[in-house]
């Protein structure tokens, strides 16, 4: 049975897909949790008059929604290298 | 002359299998969105429209796995490719009648499977291709968003847990804007595709392309795109009313997460050539981000219909490929057996279009 399975279902191809998908969807929701955070709070710290927690949260917020568009744009060229 | 005849009628069979692929699954980029209320309902139709359209240039690649990969293209004959499309239009007709959310992908290759079966036997399916790259993945990937969804959500959850609602909503709802366009250019790259590959096994079996020298020409790849984006943007409201609101009643953090978890999957499955249905990734998605949240949160009966729809789309548009098979052969070899089913399709499809549209709108301002 195994080695019929093994004939017909490329393993290594699905286990990346399975891979890439835990990290990609996994990675762009946590970083885009974080930016929200980042961005909410630095705007929280700049009404608060606490300026240096501010720029230490907009840094934060910036950064991951960097990670989000560079995800974005490496989707993109997944869908348009075949 | 007869041939031609019948090669019209395949292609246009195909744009229509296109438009309802389209139609039937416009809920997998906007149905969250709209749930949410990240955009109204003809602006997100609208844009995943755009953007299938869009998203149909960008690869060939399951093209060619849906035309090469799963049935031998020397031995389909452009009447087996017209029964394997009525098999897929008319189960995805029955699951739109129903507001089950099945997968469009399976349909049309479970149609084209029956209808080989019925015309040559086993012997011209490629099992391999089949199984390989249908029925395995077929069978990961809902798991497999579910599980990113849900990680994702209770991460969300977490970091954001100390943030005030309003703040955290908006945010969210302007992700969804960005990963409910991306899955939009997914499906349509994963799904236009599948027509292409069906319309070129038609000029491969009309002798028009030889079948050791695939390739996909560009008035296919033109048509298959306005035909699914023109589908798009007509909005299956009855499906999208079952994945934006029946499964979970959903937040935006929620719909962020099926959005960003079905993206990721159909993208990474794309990458590796796998014809990998977006319907069920999307929905495998957000019941993963309502079962994390609260178990009781998904509405399982709901669901549980769901699934069996799945399980069943292969073997059901098979029949009714290989059904449509037999009927058309009736009528002999010529062009009098499709053109008969085509006129009775479509009187099917005006009598059911009738019926539900005396039961009134399907789309609730809810969803």
């Amino acid at each position: 049975m195994v080695p019929i399975a093994d004939q017909l279902v490329d393993w290594a191809a699905l286990g990346k897909v399975v891979v890439a998908s835990l990290v990609a969807g996994i990675g762009v929701t946590a970083a885009f949790s974080f930016a929200v955070l980042g961005t909410t709070r630095s705007l929280e710290m700049r009404r608060a008059r606490r300026s240096v927690e501010a720029s230490a949260f907009a840094v934060l917020g910036a950064l991951a929604a960097a990670v989000c568009v560079g995800a974005v744009v490496v989707g993109i060229i997944v869908m348009s290298s075949k | 002359m007869g041939s031609d005849v019948v090669f019209v009628i395949v292609v246009v069979t195909a744009l229509a299998f296109d438009f309802t692929n389209g139609f039937h699954d416009t809920a997998t980029a906007v149905a969250t969105s709209i749930s949410t209320r990240a955009m109204s309902p003809r602006l997100a139709v609208t844009m995943a429209a755009l953007l299938n359209f869009a998203g149909a240039f960008i690869s060939l690649k399951v093209a060619a796995t849906v035309g090469s990969g799963i049935v031998e293209s020397s031995a389909v004959t452009p009447t087996i490719v017209f029964a394997g499309l009525i098999g897929a239009i008319a189960w995805n007709l029955i699951t739109w009648y129903f507001g089950l959310p099945s997968s469009s992908s399976h349909a049309l290759i479970g149609g084209l499977v029956g209808s080989v079966i019925a015309a040559t036997g086993t012997g011209n399916v490629i099992a391999d291709g089949l199984v390989g790259k249908v029925i395995i993945p077929a069978l990961i990937a809902p798991v497999l968003a579910f599980l990113v969804a849900a990680i994702g959500i209770l991460v969300v959850y977490r970091v954001v847990a100390a943030l005030r609602p309003g703040p955290v909503t908006g945010g969210f709802k302007l992700g969804q804007i960005a990963s409910g366009g991306l899955l939009a250019l997914a499906h349509g790259t994963n799904d236009a595709q599948k027509t292409m590959g069906v319309i070129t096994l038609a000029l491969i079996a009309h002798g028009d392309i030889a079948p050791n020298n695939f390739h996909v020409p560009e008035w296919v790849v033109i048509s298959a795109a306005s035909a699914i984006a023109l589908g798009t943007y007509s909005g299956g409201w009855r499906i999208i009313r079952t994945v934006g609101s029946r499964i979970i009643k959903m937040d935006s953090a929620q719909g962020f997460s099926a959005q960003g978890a079905g993206a990721a999957v159909i993208l990474a499955a794309s990458h590796y050539g796998y014809p990998l249905s977006t319907t069920h990734v999307i929905s495998g998605g957000v019941m993963g981000a309502g079962a994390a949240k609260r178990l009781s949160a998904v509405r399982w009966g709901v669901a549980g219909n769901i699934v069996g729809a799945w399980l069943l789309t292969i073997p059901a548009a098979g029949l009714m490929g290989a059904l449509t098979y037999g009927i058309t052969r009736i009528f002999g070899t010529g062009a009098a057996g499709p053109l008969v089913v085509s006129i009775a399709l479509l009187l099917a499809i005006v009598a059911v279009f009738a019926r539900r549209l005396q039961q009134g709108p399907a789309l609730t301002a809810e969803a």
